[in-house]
């Protein structure tokens, strides 16, 4: 079942994607400075003369694919190409593919998942200073918000670990029948979205006390990873593991191969966070023991948020008119079992997301404190 | 009258402005024993890498049993039945005795790709049977000493003989200068083995030892083949005379520069000094000005004596003063910072630094006299480069020039510069200063030399020739398997002869 | 001048101190291993159970195929970075012709050939461009493991591909006798690797090539010729590993290898290989990787916190190096 967009889109996406890299990459061999020529405090583009811009990881995991799929619908929306900048993990060229922005001259709209939080308030200080417009998504230090650094950052957008782990963490204890030991998976240790996730697990822990958390382990966010963890795990508490929470899909995946590997797969629940599309079919198949997992709607964080920073870049919204809660605010999660699963398997259409796109705020679940 | 097995004729040899080869003549007859013997820089190895196809000749002729041939590299040598053993070593410490023994050459121990040991080890075996060496085709070069290597070496050049239809001829490259005592036994007897149904070129410095193996001895100097002589009627004062050669001239080191030290406070002071394996007792002072001239051939432990004077290499025993402070450097830089200086006999590999400019080398040890701090003051450094690049008359498009661009002899300068830049230096060593430079920057070295003793600069003297060693001394010491046979006196007026220095060095 | 060197006669090399000492520093990453296997058996009641020990030799499959590649390569002092970039691109290719979900390919077992050929292929390339361009080994598959990267995340196409035929992930999944499959290819990489080492020219002239290449060059081998194959050898073992992941993962995916490469050198140098070549092995490899193996499973086992494993792991292979180097360090060496 495909999730992501036709097959010209895919071509049109690679295409815009290498053209994309090269001119990214052309332009930071020329000029890494951060000279900004675009443009000073506060000014704005007219519109189809902004430039929009995604930031992700990698187009090689589906979430981040599912994103950039969400802003090429807006940008088609609006008749814009879409640039597209992968940093596989790694702060420093983020940071540098970013900074090459400035070179164009242009003012840009961007819309990006910072690496790590420490790595936020350089992003958002570079954009200040060449006069772009920028979105962050999940990853930033606590004490340091949009309203601290200027109008240029426009908002963060965050979602709730906390509310989705302690959900997603109550699906796996019902289909334990509150009984049993479990194993938890984490992912890179000092990200945001593990350490609340985790914090979630921990409430829906201190509410069932008929289960027990025998381990926890970091996985990294990797498939492979987490497949040798949990083997080894299961080495370690046999019998004991009566359920599996990992704080990603791709992570519980791989859980679930050593699962099959030890001819346990479909005995025990697992659950992970992203719903990534093989984790959905595993979770309408129904037979692996997969049963939940958490949508943050990535078409919605690569449409919408693109659409914030672009309304903001061209005078639409006023950032400096924009409260607080709407500078850093939570966007909506949805639990997804088997009962719900149908709604997520395709990728939504223009017309479904168009509202989104308009009001970028109407996912809000309130600020962050 | 059979035809020589091997024969050189009117063979020549240039590099760049040096003669190694001038002209030689020489031929090797079927079962005997040649020998040949000749100073550093005699053309020995020049000559040995041209038999094995290292080096090609300018001009002159090789004939093999009376044909004449080419040789284009090693194999082609080899091929032809000559089989070489070096003096460095030049076996692969990382596989066995038999794979080296047949390196390149394992023929059909070998087959689509896939090893035979049996069949390996054995044809190895057939070649150490030759030599009755007890050693196995299976062990690890690595766990064996280096008399031992030197017998597989001997070994794989035997293998010659599977390839050449006509009798090998073996040339062994000063085989003795690893061994002692008994296994020097052992070397004679298989070379008297070796004499049966082979020839041999033997070349050694250790006259004794060439006279007693050769059947004919030819003496080398300064490339030329000087005479030929037969062991047993030779006379070994006029072989030594023979490998000196002309008179040298006072004038053209400066020799009336030289001023008496004998009032100078000691600098350097050495007492005992051993490294194990190198040399021991080692006992010798220099003084303020003085030049201090250390003779040896290769193998006399004079290059790891300096070396170990320098710091690069640890020493044993004894002790090492220097100025009534006991030293032990555990690497250069300290003794840098005490006062050393090196100027060493491979100045490309271990003298300047190739990818900079002169300014940048001559600053390179010590860059305190153009620096305020940590920090380098380019105009400061300008304007020292300039000056030394005039008092040193270094002949250079300018200071920025990349050093390798530079001929040898003035790249030799720069290195000079280096060390005399600093005013810490309080003793040089200098390892065969004037080597490979031509007769006008040989000059200008002797000058500077003498400059420096005038400044109070004790200096340490590896030089290439005994000519220089004897003009440019004010004592000097010889050196042999390790040990100081004799003290020389070389004062003006009072300077030894080189036949005196040659007979305590062979 | 006295000296201890002993007879030509005698047919015993090394006095039994030094061949004590020696035999001490050639076994030690044995020992090393048998120490820590010695500790966690004390400390963890469930690490030498036949559960765990069978999890062990699983989880030191992939590494121990990729360290095997890499082995060839560094004996020649030569390195090879390019391995999570071919494991990434062999999985795609692999998975992509077998039985999958995304397009009707069902090649069975010459997908499998396909995915290792795809190994060969960049170590060719590899090997090529090192020798004939003169582009040092670092730069060289350094630049081809993004290719490799690249080529996967073309043909990854957003979302990972997943091998739907049974037969083949069997091999990654399955067991045979209690034991999972993919130890059973690994120990058949190793013992094809262990014959290529032993009996053929490419092991024993990379020895040869890594001890001292001038003489080598000398003795009129064909130098280039046996370095690109060593290249080759390594590009196919990690080949290989692309297809045992794609088999146990059940998807292709340009992060299958990520991590790996590093973990791979240092267990290749733990277990006693030089990295300026011309020593060492693949069975040498086979104890690095069982060093690596054991630490990591046994600290999670010992239940050592999450975020200090990592610092740990780092730690003692610190360690170990300098211990292997010790006998080494007195020379005046340079340390690139």
């Amino acid at each position: 079942m495909r999730i992501s967009g036709t097959g010209r889109q895919q071509m049109r996406r690679r295409l815009t994607t290498a053209a994309a890299l090269f001119t990214v990459a052309s332009i930071a061999l020329v000029g890494c400075s951060s000279a900004s020529e675009g443009g000073g405090e506060g000014v704005t583009g007219a519109e189809g003369e902004v430039q929009l811009v995604e930031g992700v990881r990698s187009l090689s995991n589906s979430y981040h694919a599912n994103w950039v799929a969400g802003g090429e619908l807006f940008g088609e929306s609006i008749g814009e190409e879409v640039i597209v900048l992968s940093d596989e993990a790694d702060s420093q060229k983020q940071l540098s593919q970013i900074k090459a922005l400035a070179g164009s001259g242009q003012i840009y709209a961007l819309n990006v998942d910072p690496n790590t939080s420490a790595d936020t308030e350089a992003i958002v200080r570079a954009v200040t200073d060449a006069g772009g417009y920028v979105v962050t998504q999940w990853n930033k230090p606590d004490d340091l918000n949009p309203w601290d650094i200027g109008d240029h950052w426009v908002a963060h957008i965050s979602f709730d670990g906390r509310v989705s782990g302690e959900e997603v963490s109550n699906a796996l204890f019902d289909a334990m029948d509150g009984e049993g030991g479990i194993i938890a998976i984490q992912g890179i240790l000092d990200n945001v979205a593990s350490k609340q996730r985790y914090e979630g697990l921990t409430n829906a822990l201190a509410g069932a006390s008929g289960i027990e958390l025998l381990d926890t382990q970091t996985a990294n966010w990797s498939r492979s990873e987490a497949l040798t963890v949990t083997q080894t795990l299961l080495a370690k508490h046999g019998d004991a593991i009566k359920g599996i929470w990992a704080a990603n899909d791709e992570m519980a995946l791989g859980a679930l191969e050593a699962l099959k590997a030890a001819g346990l797969d479909g005995t025990i629940p697992i659950v992970g966070f992203d719903a990534v599309p093989q984790a959905l079919d595993e979770i309408q198949g129904g037979t692996s023991g997969y049963i939940a997992s958490v949508s943050s709607d990535a078409f919605w964080q690569g449409g919408a948020g693109l659409s914030l920073a672009y309304q903001a870049a061209t005078g639409q919204i006023d950032v400096s008119e924009l409260s607080n809660d709407e500078r850093a605010f939570y966007g909506t999660q949805i639990v997804v079992t088997a009962d719900n699963v149908g709604d997520f398997l395709e990728a939504p259409s223009l017309e479904a997301l168009q509202a989104d796109f308009d009001d970028p705020f109407a996912r809000s679940q309130g600020g962050i404190n | 009258m059979s035809v020589p097995v091997l024969e050189v004729r009117n063979l020549t040899k240039t590099f760049k402005n040096v003669v190694a080869l001038d002209d030689i003549t020489f031929e090797v007859r079927q079962n005997e024993v040649v020998g040949l013997i000749g100073e550093n820089g005699a053309g020995k190895s020049t000559l040995l890498k041209i038999l094995s196809g290292i080096y090609q000749p300018d001009s002159g002729e090789i004939l093999r049993n009376g044909k004449k041939t080419v040789f284009r590299g090693p194999k082609e040598s080899a091929t032809a039945g000559i089989g070489m053993v070096h003096q460095e070593q030049s076996l692969v410490t990382s596989v066995t005795v038999a794979e080296n023994i047949l390196l390149g050459s394992e023929t059909d121990a070998v087959t689509a790709g896939f090893y035979n040991w049996r069949k390996l080890n054995a044809k190895a075996q057939k070649q150490l049977d030759k030599i009755q060496s007890p050693i196995s085709p299976t062990d690890k070069v690595e766990n064996l000493s280096f008399a031992q290597r030197q017998m597989v070496e001997l070994a794989k050049a035997l293998g010659v003989e599977e390839f050449s239809m006509e009798a090998p001829v073996i040339v062994l490259d000063e085989p003795t200068s690893v061994l002692e005592g008994d296994e020097l036994e052992v070397l004679f007897a298989q070379i008297e083995r070796l004499r049966q149904f082979a020839s041999v070129i033997f070349v050694s410095h250790r006259l004794d030892e060439v006279l007693r193996v050769s059947d004919r001895v030819y003496i080398l100097k300064d490339g030329k083949s000087v005479a030929e002589r037969n062991p047993d009627t030779a006379d070994v004062d006029e072989l030594h005379r023979l490998m000196v050669g002309r008179e040298s001239s006072a004038e053209f080191y400066h020799e009336n520069e030289q001023t008496s030290v004998a009032e100078m406070p000691v600098v350097l002071s050495v007492d005992g000094l051993g490294k194990r394996g190198a040399f021991s007792g080692v006992s010798f002072e220099v003084r303020k000005g003085e030049v201090l001239g250390i003779s040896g051939v290769q193998g006399s432990g004079r290059e790891e004596l300096t070396r170990v004077l320098f710091g690069a290499e640890p020493f044993d025993t004894g002790t090492i003063v220097l100025d009534g402070k006991s030293v032990r450097f555990s690497s250069p830089v300290s003794a840098v910072s005490a006062g050393f200086g090196y100027i060493p006999a491979e100045r490309r590999i271990e003298g300047i630094a190739q990818g900079l400019s002169v300014q940048d080398n001559i600053f390179l040890a010590d860059p305190a006299p153009v620096s305020i701090g940590p920090f380098f003051v380019a105009s400061k450094a300008r304007a020292a480069a300039e000056e030394w690049i005039s008092r040193l008359r270094i002949r250079t498009p300018g200071r920025g020039t990349n050093v390798s661009n530079l001929s040898g002899g003035n790249q030799q300068k720069v290195v000079l510069a280096k060390w005399l830049n600093s005013p810490r230096l309080r003793v040089l060593i200098l390892d065969h200063p004037t080597r490979g430079l031509d007769v006008g920057a040989k000059e200008d070295v002797y000058t500077f030399i003498r400059q420096l003793c005038a400044q109070g600069i004790a200096i340490v003297l590896l030089a290439d020739t005994l000519e220089e060693t004897i003009a440019l001394s004010h004592s000097i010491f010889v050196m042999r398997d390790g040990e100081i046979q004799r003290r020389f006196d070389a004062s003006p007026g009072n300077k030894p002869k080189p036949v005196e220095l040659v007979e305590q060095m062979v | 001048m006295t000296s201890t060197a002993p007879k030509l006669g005698e047919s015993v090399r090394i006095d039994r101190g030094t061949r004590i000492k020696k035999f001490l520093v050639g076994a030690g990453p044995l020992l090393a291993l048998i120490v820590l296997a010695g500790f966690f058996t004390i400390a963890s009641p469930t690490f030498s159970t036949p559960g765990n020990l069978s999890i062990l030799l699983t989880q030191l499959s992939i590494l121990m195929v990729i360290g095997i590649g890499l082995t060839f390569v560094i004996l020649l002092g030569s390195i090879d970075l390019s391995v999570e970039g071919v494991m990434a691109s062999s999985s795609l290719v692999f998975v992509l012709f077998a039985t999958n979900d995304r397009n009707d390919f069902e090649f069975g077992i010459f997908a499998v050939l396909a995915g290792v050929l795809t190994g060969s292929l960049f170590g060719l390339i590899n090997g090529l461009l090192h020798v004939r361009l003169g582009i040092p080994s670092f730069m060289v598959t350094l630049g081809m493991g993004a290719v490799g990267i690249g080529v996967a995340t073309v043909l990854f196409g957003g979302r990972a591909p997943r091998l739907l035929d049974d037969g083949l992930r069997v091999w990654g999944v399955g067991n045979t006798a209690g034991i999972s499959n993919l130890v059973f290819i690994a120990a058949a990489v190793l013992a094809i690797a262990f014959i290529i080492q032993r009996f053929t020219r490419v092991g024993r002239y990379g020895y040869v090539i890594g001890g001292d290449e001038p003489i080598a060059k000398l003795s009129g081998i064909n130098i280039r010729k046996y370095k690109v194959l060593s290249f080759v050898l390594s590009g196919t073992a990690a080949g290989v590993a692309g297809v045992m992941a794609a088999t146990q993962l059940g998807v292709g995916d340009t992060t299958i290898g990520g991590g790996l490469l590093f973990t791979a050198i240092t267990a290749v140098v733990l277990g006693g290989t030089l990295l300026v070549g011309g020593r060492g092995g693949v069975v040498q490899t086979l104890i690095g990787v069982g060093i690596i193996t054991v630490l990591a499973n046994g600290l999670i086992l010992v239940g050592v916190d999450p975020y200090i494993q990592q610092a740990v792991q780092g730690l003692v292979i610190v360690i170990a190096v300098i211990a292997s180097g010790w006998s080494l360090r007195r020379r005046v060496r340079v340390i690139k």
